[in-house]
């Protein structure tokens, strides 16, 4: 019920109801509520939850939508000065929101909202990246990616650390330039990236509890916008971002004890802050 | 033995690729490994993220970067009206992330500017 996506995406026409629900913007035109869904009534939504988890009524399910919209709005304002009409990134927003509602697992001790927010945000990413707004990265910049990360991995067993630009360089025989290069890419490849299904090179260690770390990462007064965020990490990805943050932890210590490579910390880091800075600038731009 | 880059930028979220990518480039001279520049990455768009998050109106974000020896200090600055609030709190996700990307961290406001600055030493694997 929890778990993520193990590949395959669901595309717009797999989802009968999106078109359905829609109600576009002015549905919730009453203007001086705050549209971040704490105006759900948390008692109600909760109760529809555990009728729906039951019956899996698509009534319920029609109604557990109308009552998060509000929350889809809120989110999709934020990519609205990217062109597109906000009607329409609602109408992508609300994609996320049914996948959510459908994988929420009521034992999961999260507030629906937050659960939901980073599979909304990733629905509305994916459609700028598949209508090609987001970085494209062209296919050399992806093949020199891909072997700079076989020449780093290799540089780091033999030296025992990790590697300069210089050694890189000398390694793969390319001129400094092309590494950095290499370096800038996989950035935006990491953002590229961002909507992979979660489950893709390693599955999340769902099982794992990590309440202690939680504390020191709710202990922050971060902006409202990132509690949620943080909280609706996969834990791998939350496990990460305390361990290098907080632990004090090296990406090749931390790929160490994960089990995978310092490139993949570093790829899952870059893409974390990606969605956690995402809100920051945008809530600043929309107001 | 001294060198200082200074690189302005407009002040939007569109621009941070370029302060990264300076960066990148003066870790690589300065010998930083892989790990070290990709921290550095990290802690230069979160400062840079965070200024213009404050932005107002200011048009331009400036971002100074000074090599020494093994070492690379940025500052990163941009013209606020209100500079009474201090650019960062410390109690913050972001001060944290900071912090624990670099040496140092710093953080000022002055007749409206507010500046976020760091240390980084390289070489060390």
């Amino acid at each position: 019920m929890a778990e993520l996506p193990q590949g395959g995406r669901t595309r717009v026409s797999e989802v009968p109801n999106a078109g359905r629900v829609h109600q576009g913007p002015e549905a919730s035109g009453n203007g001086t509520t705050p549209l971040d869904g704490r105006t759900v009534d948390r008692g109600h939504a909760k109760d529809l939850f555990r009728r729906f988890v039951e019956t899996r009524n698509p009534a319920l399910r029609e109604e557990l939508v109308g009552l998060h919209l509000p929350l889809v709005e809120y989110l999709a304002r934020r990519f609205r000065n990217r062109g597109e009409p906000l009607e329409d990134l609602v109408q992508v927003g609300t994609i996320g929101l049914l996948k959510a509602i459908d994988r929420f697992d009521l034992d999961r001790e999260v507030e629906f909202s937050t659960y939901a927010t980073p599979t909304i945000v990733g629905e509305l990413k994916r459609h700028f990246r598949d209508k090609g707004w987001a970085v494209r990265v062209p296919r050399r910049l992806q093949e020199l990616n891909l072997s700079l990360n076989k020449v780093v991995a290799e540089l780091s067993q033999e030296i025992g650390r990790s590697p300069t630009v210089a050694e890189i360089a000398t390694k793969a025989r390319l001129p400094e330039e092309e590494v950095l290069e290499g370096l800038d890419t996989s950035n935006a490849y990491a953002v590229v990236s961002l909507d992979a299904p979660a489950g893709g090179e390693d599955a999340p260690a769902v099982s794992e509890h990590i309440g202690v770390e939680d504390e020191s990462l709710e202990a922050l007064e971060y902006r409202a916008a990132l509690g949620p965020l943080i909280a609706g990490l996969p834990e791998r990805e939350r496990r990460i971002l305390y361990l290098r943050f907080f632990g004090g932890m090296t990406q090749s210590q931390i790929a160490a004890r994960l089990g995978i490579s310092q490139m993949h910390v570093s790829r899952l880091l870059n893409r974390t802050l990606a969605v956690l800075r995402e809100g920051l600038l945008q809530d600043e731009e929309t107001g | 033995m001294t060198s200082t880059v200074h690189l302005e930028i407009p002040a939007s979220g569109a621009y941070l690729a370029v302060a990264r990518a300076a960066a990148t480039g003066l870790a690589a001279q300065l010998q930083f490994t892989y790990e070290e520049i990709d921290d550095l990455r990290i802690a230069v768009d979160e400062a840079c993220t965070q200024l213009l998050a404050r932005r107002g109106s200011a048009t331009t974000l400036n971002v100074a970067y000074r090599l020494e020896d093994a070492e690379l200090r940025v500052d990163v600055s941009i013209e606020a009206p209100d500079s009474s609030r201090p650019p960062l709190a410390r109690d913050t996700f972001a001060w944290q992330i900071l912090s624990a990307m670099t040496d140092e961290v710093r953080e000022q406001s002055e007749a409206g500017r507010l500046w976020l600055s760091f240390r980084k030493v390289g070489g060390r694997g």
